[in-house]
């Protein structure tokens, strides 16, 4: 996976994106599992608890599992173009209203960000506080809320009634004009994948690994 | 009353785009003027140096020589007042003097005389009728005039208009075109960003054309609308007035406006 | 051709009317304006020209009947609208789908929701961007396109859709002067190729040039419907809260000098 992500070139941003994902949990699962796991080889003391080595293998353990899963999404979402995504859902017969909404989503992110920025500066520009104490900053918070939210709004009427001026309504299958080219090693790769996972499964039940 | 002066005025934005580039600009007191130029020429950048909302890159902004680095947006809010282009990107209150007084209270003032301030400013825009409607039951261009009037009510010696005309039918412009008359007879300086030639033209004294993040030209509407300045113009995609076009056409000199053009025919006889 | 007669229309959730015993005809190769004050109803009128009032937005469609072509359109899901009506707002970037890569593929969006088979689509973008010149822009993102070429790809998505008729809802009300020249310039290319368009707009210099027939509305009503030049030139216009042409102004700045319009002919 780790290779994956040096090839597209985010591996600096998958890396940091990850790291800050997980170190909270990892900060609890680390005082949790290094203090109160069972073990006999002590390594030092604080007050009552004793950490052990049993317990640093274990956090060790979960840590990387943490690290693996929010890597791996982290990856998805960084590679994945949005089209691509809506093509594949279509493709195993998602309809294409809720790939679209999907895709759609996850777009609607930044839109929120630019909105919300904007609408700060028009209240700043009247006398808003937002470099001020937390509380100023927090009451500042109100006269954002409205015109966010009554954006947000406008803006899904606008976009819907402009989907449907392209028959976004329609019903039925649609022939795409885009093809995502699926190499013969990425499928290659996909399946190699998943049987290494079914195995691992397998080892791991009959008590191999 | 307060001068504005920027010098050397640069702006690169995070991502490495510059925006301004070596802006010299000093507005007196009692000014008005427009800015225009393509819509990336750095007009948006540049009004949003003169409230702190952006800070430079390179260069400074000065209010009455000093310099504002140090001061918050909210301080400067009280001399440098903004209306954005959007109403609705504004307005929040559920009632029209609840939002004209907003800003007002914002720098200070007390319950009254906030709510005097927006009084003054709705009868400034000829929203007093609405006093009391929710603004959402009011149609854009009255929702746009109330975002002029909740920063009038601030009663800032510098008022700055983003694009006040888009958007607006005849009667929005003639009131906007009202208004700024009577900021500049008060003696506050306006100044404006504008698509509509014609407005501009016709309501300030001084047009600042912007193009790829510098000014272009700088002058009266009669300097800047001149057939010699008309390569420029269009280097940044802008047209001069039609009452220009004609009176270069007629051989009549720069008459920047439609009066002009009728002041010189008569004059000829 | 599209007909509406005595058609009246109110928004869900209010007692009174937007518009009013609306008598309108688009006939093929027609460019009609609309002009009006804010709030006169000419955004109403395009949405109930396009079938999205009251088929999306719901409301009350009342009166004599919409039709196209003869054929009723009453009760009519919305879908079957898009081939025959398209409608283009204001604002590029709510109407650009955001889910596409390049330009082409944005165009080719509505097609494809027709269920057209890959042939048949990518003609009728090629062709919809041939119309409007701007096949130069087929590969680029449409997200980082100007706000007039934002414009004219959402047209030529419309377009795609080969529409018998478009209407247009000030189209450039929220660009600057090279993006309104752009639009003008396609609207005048595509008045060439016979479509019937119904632009609802506030620029009257821009409809001077495009439009052989204008329709003034005033308080949801229909007040004039005739040739452009008539139309524009009526002093009452100004009463309606509409802005004359720039020739007009000037004419009749002249006429109050006792100046001779013809002047500066």
């Amino acid at each position: 996976m780790l290779v994956m992500a040096a090839k597209a070139r985010v591996l600096g941003t998958l890396f940091r994106a990850s790291l800050l994902l997980t170190l909270p949990i990892a900060i609890s699962v680390v005082l949790v599992s290094v203090f109160t796991r069972a073990g006999t080889t002590v390594l030092f003391q604080v007050g009552p608890f004793d950490a052990t080595l049993e317990g640093v293998d274990f956090a060790a353990q979960t840590l990387a599992r943490l690290f693996a899963i929010s890597a791996s999404i982290g990856l998805f979402v960084l590679v994945t173009e949005p089209r691509a995504f809506v093509f594949d859902l279509e493709r195993r017969g998602v309809p294409p209203r809720l790939a679209f909404i999907a895709v759609a989503t996850i777009e609607a992110v930044p839109t929120l960000i630019d909105r919300a920025t904007v609408i700060g500066e028009s209240q700043r520009a009247r006398g808003l506080d937002t470099e001020g104490s937390l509380r100023a900053r927090l009451r500042g918070l109100l006269p954002m809320v409205g015109p966010v939210i009554i954006g947000s709004l406008t803006d899904v009427e606008e976009r819907s009634l402009a989907l449907e001026s392209r028959a976004f309504s329609r019903p039925g299958r649609r022939h795409l004009l885009w093809s995502m080219p699926d190499t013969t090693w990425e499928r290659v790769l996909r399946w190699g994948l998943l049987l290494g996972l079914i195995t691992l499964v397998v080892l791991r039940f009959t008590g191999r690994v | 009353m307060t001068a504005i002066q920027l010098e050397g005025l640069g702006f690169v934005y995070p991502d490495g785009t510059r925006a301004l580039d070596g802006v010299d600009l000093s507005i007196e007191p009692g000014a008005s003027v427009a800015v225009i130029g393509q819509n990336g020429s750095g007009k948006s950048t540049l009004v949003r140096h003169l409230n702190g909302l952006l800070r430079p890159t390179e260069g400074r902004v000065l209010h009455d020589s000093e310099d504002v680095a140090g001061l918050r947006t909210a301080a400067l809010a009280a001399r440098v007042g903004i209306v954005f282009q959007n109403p609705d990107r504004q307005i929040f209150a559920g009632r029209v003097r609840d939002e004209v007084a907003f800003g007002p209270r914002m720098l200070g003032r007390g319950k009254a005389e906030a709510a005097a301030a927006g009084a003054a400013a709705l009868e400034a825009v000829g929203l007093t009728d609405a006093t009391d409607a929710n603004p959402y039951d009011l149609g854009y261009s009255r929702r746009k005039l109330l975002a002029i009037a909740s920063v009038l009510a601030m009663d800032t010696p510098v008022v700055v208009l983003d694009e006040p005309t888009t958007g607006q039918d005849a009667r929005g412009i003639a009131r906007v075109q009202q208004v700024i008359a009577q900021l500049v007879a008060d003696g506050r300086t306006v100044i404006a960003i504008s698509h509509d030639m014609r407005f501009v033209a016709e309501s300030f004294g001084r047009v600042v054309v912007m193009g790829s993040g510098r000014v272009l030209l700088d002058g009266s509407p009669a300097e800047v609308f001149a057939e010699s300045a008309w390569p420029v113009l269009a280097s940044t995609y802008l047209e001069p007035t039609h009452a220009a076009r004609v009176g270069a056409r007629l051989g009549l000199g720069s008459t920047p406006t439609e009066a002009r053009l009728v002041e010189v025919l008569s004059a000829r006889g | 051709m599209l007909r509406l007669a005595g058609v009246g229309y109110r928004y869900a959730g209010y007692a009174k009317p937007v518009l009013s015993d609306i008598d309108l005809t688009l006939a093929d190769g027609e460019i009609v304006g609309v002009v009006g004050a804010n709030e006169a109803g000419k955004s109403t009128l395009c949405l109930v020209a396009s079938g999205l009032a009251p088929g999306s937005i719901g409301g009350a469609l009342t009166g004599g009947g919409f039709s196209i072509d003869g054929e009723s359109m009453a009760g009519k899901p919305l879908h079957e609208f898009s081939t025959r009506v398209g409608i283009g707002f204001q604002n590029p970037a709510t109407q650009l789908s955001g889910v596409t890569g390049s330009v082409f593929e944005e165009v080719a969006l509505g097609p494809m929701n027709l269920g057209l088979h890959r042939r048949d689509t990518v003609e009728r973008v090629r062709a919809a961007l041939a119309t409007l010149g701007i096949e130069d822009l087929a590969e680029r993102e449409p997200r980082r396109l100007s706000g007039g070429q934002g414009q004219l790809v959402v047209i030529a998505s419309l377009l795609a859709m080969r529409p018998s008729h478009l209407v247009l809802d000030e189209p450039t009300a929220q660009l600057d002067p090279e993006g309104t020249r752009l639009v003008g310039e396609a609207l005048r290319a595509l008045a060439k190729t016979g479509a019937a368009l119904l632009i609802a707009e506030h620029k009257t210099d821009l409809l001077d040039g495009l439009c052989s027939r204008v329709v003034v509305l005033d308080r949801g009503r229909i007040v004039a419907d005739g040739p452009t030049g008539a139309v524009l030139d009526d002093p009452a216009l100004v009463e309606r809260g509409v802005d004359p042409p720039s020739r007009v102004r000037l004419a009749r700045a002249l006429r109050e000098a006792r100046l001779d319009p013809g002047l500066v002919a």
